[in-house]
């Protein structure tokens, strides 16, 4: 469960104080699947980072299961994105040099479990994605769809509670976009994980259970229902 | 996430500019050659004074010599000193001027040292020939063993007694190529005495000294031998004045020796151990070596410069992968790691290429220049190559690349994961 309370961000630059975030209040439950939508600018990515603990807020605190993020020391929060959350990006961010296999084993490599397990494990997920034959390839030498599929299962080999997808379908044709996207709901119907989608594609926002709406920092219209298409 | 998986990274991530890694290795790669070398070049020396003098012990012998005189007031440009018709009384006083003294002179200002047992002049003897049972006769270069100085020898033992002789190897050979024969046999020795007749003296042959410095030509004999082959050498009124003494201890302590230093430094004389002369010999290697390991840690300074500026172009194109790999969990501290380790394989590989490319250049040039310019030098290899040097140029080298690599890679750990993915 995740649980942002009063949550607030002001970036300084160049003396000028810009406040992207003004008092978020949401709840995510587990097996929830949230869209975050909003113009660029809205703040919809600043608030994921600082749900995934990637940044603090200026104000606030974001709950993980209950405890305040803020509480944790450094190694705690790499420990807690690392085992508990994964991540897709717009732009993949593979490292385009290495094979397939190599770029899914990132998160367990880091955690520093055994070879064997890292390699049955990447494999596993590499599976689920259905690029089981791709193993050995260069990443660079994958389609655009092949990639976000390999991003999808670098984010599942941790077996995370959550996954945030930021822009997951943006590098994508419609076809290979919407095949990703099935591929994340199927992740979260099937095994239960929690998905947090950062978007401004309102087909993809209108899969999800529930819509946030974001604009100028605030949460627009609070909880949009399901079902709020085009 | 694992070290040995860190190492892997690391090692990987040199490989992606392959170029770029190559040059700054090779920059690297001058400084530890020239750091061999230069090493190596110290090594062989001090081998070479290590082989010469090892195989004479004493531990138990302290050398006494004078000190070399003041600079005269002449020297200073004030006024010359006067001539004196007086006799320095050979006793008590010195002759500022000169560096030989004698026996009586030595057992006055130790007259107060206790311990001593015996007190020995350098004499310095001259033979004629050496022969043994009627066998070919060759020049005999004489030398003496003061008592308590220990040879090491191929065959046989060291001198220990009245009318003993040891025979340097080559010389050995020449008389029996199975040189353990010799032992027990008694030599020939003729020495012309003073008045220019020829006389001989057949010492027993107790040992055949090992290679070494003056063990190469010189025989040699015991204090008593060389006593008497002096006592019918001697001419002249300078006769009993040596230039130095050997003192025979029955035990030294290292506070007893450095008082004894003390005592005798204040008399106007130096007194050293064996150990003594060998340390001031090594010292001297040292600071050779020292010297010129400089120079090669001036190419290791600029190389490291190269370490830098690859380092931080390294970061700077590899901004979004640290931040993914933030994202995902990897600390801070691993990212250093990553990083250093960048530096420090790159001053590894640098330092074992410029180590075997050093060794093999060494080998060869011990070989061609040994052979043709320092044949006479028997035993002596330009560059000496050992364990430890090969280990401290290893260390060093990788150390200094470590040290060049701290900025980038605290620069790397310092990233903000958020803003590192969006870098462009």
């Amino acid at each position: 469960m995740l649980e942002a309370i009063n949550l607030s961000k002001t970036y300084i630059s160049d003396g000028a104080d810009y406040q992207a975030l003004r008092g978020i209040d949401l709840k995510i439950d587990s097996g929830e699947c949230v869209a975050i939508v909003g113009k660029s600018g809205s703040g919809k990515s600043t608030l994921m980072h600082l749900l995934a603990c990637l940044d603090e807020p200026t104000e606030g605190s974001v709950l993980v299961n209950g405890s305040d993020v803020a509480d944790l020391s450094e190694r705690e929060k790499n420990l807690l994105r690392n085992e508990k959350f994964g991540f897709v990006f717009q732009q993949f961010f593979l490292n385009g040099r290495d094979t397939v296999l190599e770029n899914v084993a990132l998160p367990l490599r880091i955690r520093g479990l055994k070879e064997s397990k890292i390699r049955s494990e990447a494999k596993a997920a590499l599976d689920s994605v259905g690029l089981g034959d791709k193993l050995t390839k260069r990443s660079k030498d994958l389609s655009g769809g092949e990639k976000q599929r390999v991003c999808i299962a670098r984010a599942l080999v941790s077996e995370p509670q959550m996954i945030f997808a930021d822009e997951p379908t943006g590098n994508l044709d419609s076809a290979t976009g919407a095949a990703v996207e099935d591929m994340l709901f199927a992740m979260n119907r099937e095994r239960g994980i929690t998905l947090v989608i950062v978007t401004h594609d309102e087909d993809l926002a209108g899969r999800c259970g529930r819509v946030v709406n974001m604009k100028d920092g605030q949460i627009e219209t609070g909880d949009v229902s399901k079902g709020e298409t085009r | 996430m694992k070290l040995w998986d860190i190492i892997k990274m690391a090692n990987r991530n040199l490989f992606r500019n392959k170029l770029r890694t190559f040059l700054t290795i090779s920059a690297i790669f001058v400084g530890s050659f020239t750091l061999t070398l230069t090493n190596g070049l110290g090594d062989g020396l001090r081998d070479y004074v290590e082989n010469q003098v090892k195989n004479l012990e004493a531990e138990r012998v302290i050398f006494i010599r004078k000190q070399p005189p003041a600079v005269g007031p002449a020297a200073s440009g004030d006024e010359p000193p006067e001539y004196s018709s007086e006799k320095i009384d050979t006793e008590t006083g010195f002759d500022p001027t000169a560096f030989s003294f004698t026996q009586k002179q030595v057992e006055n200002i130790t007259k107060d040292i206790s311990g001593i047992k015996t007190i020995t002049p350098r004499y310095s003897i001259n033979g004629e020939y050496i022969t043994i049972e009627g066998g070919k006769k060759y020049k005999a270069e004489l030398g003496m063993l003061s008592d308590g100085i220990t040879q090491k020898t191929e065959a046989g033992r060291s001198i220990n007694g009245a009318d003993q002789i040891v025979l340097p190897l080559g010389l050995a050979r020449a008389f029996d190529a199975n040189i353990s024969n010799l032992i027990g046999k008694h030599a020939v020795i003729a020495y012309k005495t003073a008045s220019g007749e020829l006389k001989t003296i057949s010492p027993e042959v107790v040992g055949v000294a090992t290679k070494g410095f003056m063990t190469n030509t010189n025989s040699f004999v015991d204090t008593q031998t060389a006593e008497t082959i002096y006592n019918d050498q001697k001419n002249g009124e300078d006769a009993d004045k040596f230039y130095g003494f050997s003192l025979q201890m029955g035990s030294i302590s290292t506070a007893q020796l450095a008082n004894i230093k003390e005592t005798l430094h204040a008399k106007g004389f130096e007194a050293e151990t064996m150990a003594d002369q060998k340390k001031r010999t090594y010292d001297a290697i040292g600071i050779f070596k020292t010297g010129m390991n400089f120079f090669a840690m001036i190419a290791l300074l600029a190389a490291s410069f190269g370490i830098i500026n690859t380092l931080i172009i390294a970061v700077m194109e590899r901004t979004k992968e640290i931040g993914l790999q933030k994202a995902l969990g990897l600390g801070r501290g691993k990212i250093f790691l990553i990083f250093s380790l960048e530096s420090i394989l790159i001053g590894f590989w640098g330092a074992v290429i410029g180590i075997v490319v050093g060794i093999v250049l060494g080998i060869i040039a011990n070989k061609y220049i040994v052979a043709n310019y320092l044949a006479s030098f028997d035993g002596y290899s330009l560059f000496a190559f050992t364990v430890p040097s090969i280990l401290f140029v290893l260390l060093l080298v990788s150390g200094i690349a470590f040290i060049a690599g701290v900025f980038p890679a605290i620069r790397a750990s310092k990233l903000n994961p958020i803003e590192s993915l969006r870098y462009e």
